[in-house]
């Protein structure tokens, strides 16, 4: 579990509450430069992981990363797939029997990416920002619930720097979770006091990385077990390719049906011979 | 495993049919959502999509922390997302995402400042960053040179607009100085017209005469040009060209030769030096020349 309660076990109103969050980063194999860079920033982004080296994909997923996870006392994973170097999947899962989901990623900019010009301290707690729709449907609720405890950085932690330099957003949109993370910038004279004032000259610049992700399924198991939630919307990307290779096979059928269509139409219905035809003949 | 496998293919046979939208932009994403036969595409994967409110509910008692958990902890915020934002207007959406970050870390401040906690970080803390220095500095020669790129372009613009404007200045000057110029020709032709049909008449007519040079007075005085002698035709500008070598040249040669120049590079027979024996040996003239020998002998002896 990702907390441990005081020894006694009161109904009192404070537990010892410390968050021993730890989350356990990897990737699979033949996982393309972009979204190698992008785990890596993930991995920058939180002290509290640790991030281990790549997993073979042929082998049924869930059991070795479960065991992988067991092995390094982790109590949650971020598991960056990517299949046919094109597509990354990323999976969420809470340790040993939490939910588990799975996403389809697109819109990767890494930190890399000079137009994201922002920076901040390497730990310090972000600030998290969901949008209310979070709080309207179940399951993104327990989404919610699930990226609050792995992107929030621990209290006590011991790479945890002491300032809130950045803010993470994370926003439901046309259903799917954006996410972005700036810098809180306030001009350099007003760091020590800031009050009304300064607060109102605050600037966000954004530091990077982006992504987007489309929730695929939800399961009750961590990296299987039944089904909760599937996304009524998802299409996956072979499909879209697939339809996309269709489309563009049907081009050459449907030139030659056009030719012989013209062909009979033009037999059908003969020209008048032409009275100028032979005027310039030489 | 075994139920995630035949949902799949349930899944695959139903969206089969459906529109794909693609927008290949490479700013942003692949959206995966259908577009126009929304209302088939929700109803058919509906019956099928696996809903499990209960489950979900479930799990989500299950992993979330109790309820008198610090907000310190949690840290998170709020932000109430007011009108529906379209995924494919860019700056809408970005801007959408700022306003939250920025009402976010408000909202933030605002728990955070009577709890004491130092919130920002003062100028002189220096801590490993998230990005390395070196990738600081490259971002910011990228800024400069835009900026930089900016500025020309603008000043390449006033550039081209300032000249045109002063091309039509030019173009005004040189017309009026035309019509000046003609309208004097005009006027002292007019004069001798009119000096012609008074036959000539010597005696000083004043008012033509004056007006006349009236007019061409001022007309001279008009421009008065420090640097330029009165009588320079060039206006001055044959100064100007190549002025320094020339200098350096004339005044090695005077200081050599003595003002005026050698005399090597002059004219030898001209109008001055036909009648002139200065240089010439009086006297000696009638001695035959081819015996020279015999002379220098008898010179030699006496």
């Amino acid at each position: 579990m990702g907390w441990k309660e005081g020894e006694v076990e009161k109904k009192s109103d404070s537990p010892i509450f410390r968050n021993k969050e730890k989350v356990l980063v990897t990737c699979s194999r033949r996982i393309t430069y972009r979204y190698r860079h992008l785990m890596l920033n993930v991995v920058s982004l939180l002290p509290h992981c640790k991030k281990d080296s790549k997993v073979e994909s042929k082998e049924s997923k869930g059991a070795t990363l479960n065991e992988l996870v067991e092995l390094r006392n982790c109590s949650s994973c971020l598991f960056f797939e990517c299949r046919k170097q094109k597509d990354l999947y990323l999976w969420m899962a809470k340790s040993p029997s939490g939910p588990s989901v799975k996403f389809l990623v697109n819109a990767v900019h890494t930190m890399e990416e000079l137009k994201l010009t922002g920076n901040h301290l390497k730990g310090s707690r972000p600030i998290l920002t969901f949008s209310t729709n979070f709080d309207k449907e179940p399951h993104w609720k327990l989404l919610k619930e699930i990226i609050m405890q792995i992107f929030g950085t621990p209290k006590n932690h011991r790479k945890a720097k002491p300032f809130h330099d950045h803010a993470f957003v994370f926003s439901i949109v046309d259903n799917h979770i954006w996410f972005r993370n700036y810098q809180i910038s306030v001009p350099h004279n007003e760091t020590d006091k800031v009050d009304r004032r300064g607060l109102d000259k605050m600037t966000l610049v954004e530091v990077g990385p982006r992504f987007c992700l489309n929730p695929i399924k939800i399961f009750g198991g961590s990296f299987g077990g039944p089904t909760l939630y599937e996304n009524p919307f998802y299409v996956s990307p072979n499909q879209i390719r697939a339809l996309e290779k269709r489309k563009k096979a049907g081009k050459y059928a449907k030139k030659v049906k056009a030719k012989t269509r013209r062909k009979r139409h033009e037999m059908s219905n003969p020209l008048e011979p032409d009275e100028f035809a032979d005027m310039w003949r030489e | 495993m075994v139920a995630f496998k035949e949902t799949e293919l349930l899944l695959d046979g139903e969206t089969m049919m459906d529109d794909d939208v693609e927008d290949i932009d490479d700013e942003e994403l692949v959206s995966e959502s259908e577009s126009e036969p929304e209302e088939v595409a929700l109803a058919e994967p509906a019956k099928n999509a696996v809903y499990n409110k209960e489950g979900l509910l479930e799990k989500l008692d299950d992993i979330s922390w109790p309820e008198n958990v610090e907000w310190i902890h949690k840290l998170t915020v709020d932000h109430d997302q007011e009108n529906e934002i379209d995924a494919n207007d860019d700056l809408a959406r970005e801007l959408a995402f700022y306003t939250q970050a920025l009402d976010g870390t408000h909202q933030a401040f605002e728990k955070l400042q009577p709890m004491g906690i130092p919130f920002l970080r003062p100028p002189d803390y220096y801590a490993e960053m998230v990005k390395s220095d070196t990738h600081m500095l490259k971002i910011k020669g990228k800024l400069l040179t835009k900026k930089k790129k900016m500025e020309e372009a603008e000043e390449r613009k006033k550039a081209r607009e300032a000249k045109k404007i002063a091309k039509e200045v030019q173009a005004l000057k040189t017309k009026e100085r035309a019509k000046r110029k003609k309208e004097e020709i005009e006027s002292v032709k007019k004069w001798r017209k009119q000096r012609q049909q008074s036959g000539f008449a010597r005696g000083k007519d004043d008012e033509v005469d004056s007006s006349f040079d009236a007019e061409m007075d001022f007309e001279r005085t008009k421009k008065r040009r420090p640097g330029v002698a009165p009588g320079d035709r060039s206006g001055g500008l044959a100064r100007k060209r190549g002025n320094e070598k020339g200098r350096k040249k004339r005044e090695f040669r005077d200081t050599k030769f003595g003002h005026g120049g050698r005399k090597g590079m002059r004219k030898q027979n001209t109008v001055e030096t036909t009648n002139d024996f200065r240089g010439f040996n009086v006297g000696g003239m009638s001695k035959n020349k081819m015996r020279k020998g015999r002379v220098m002998q008898k010179e030699a002896r006496a």
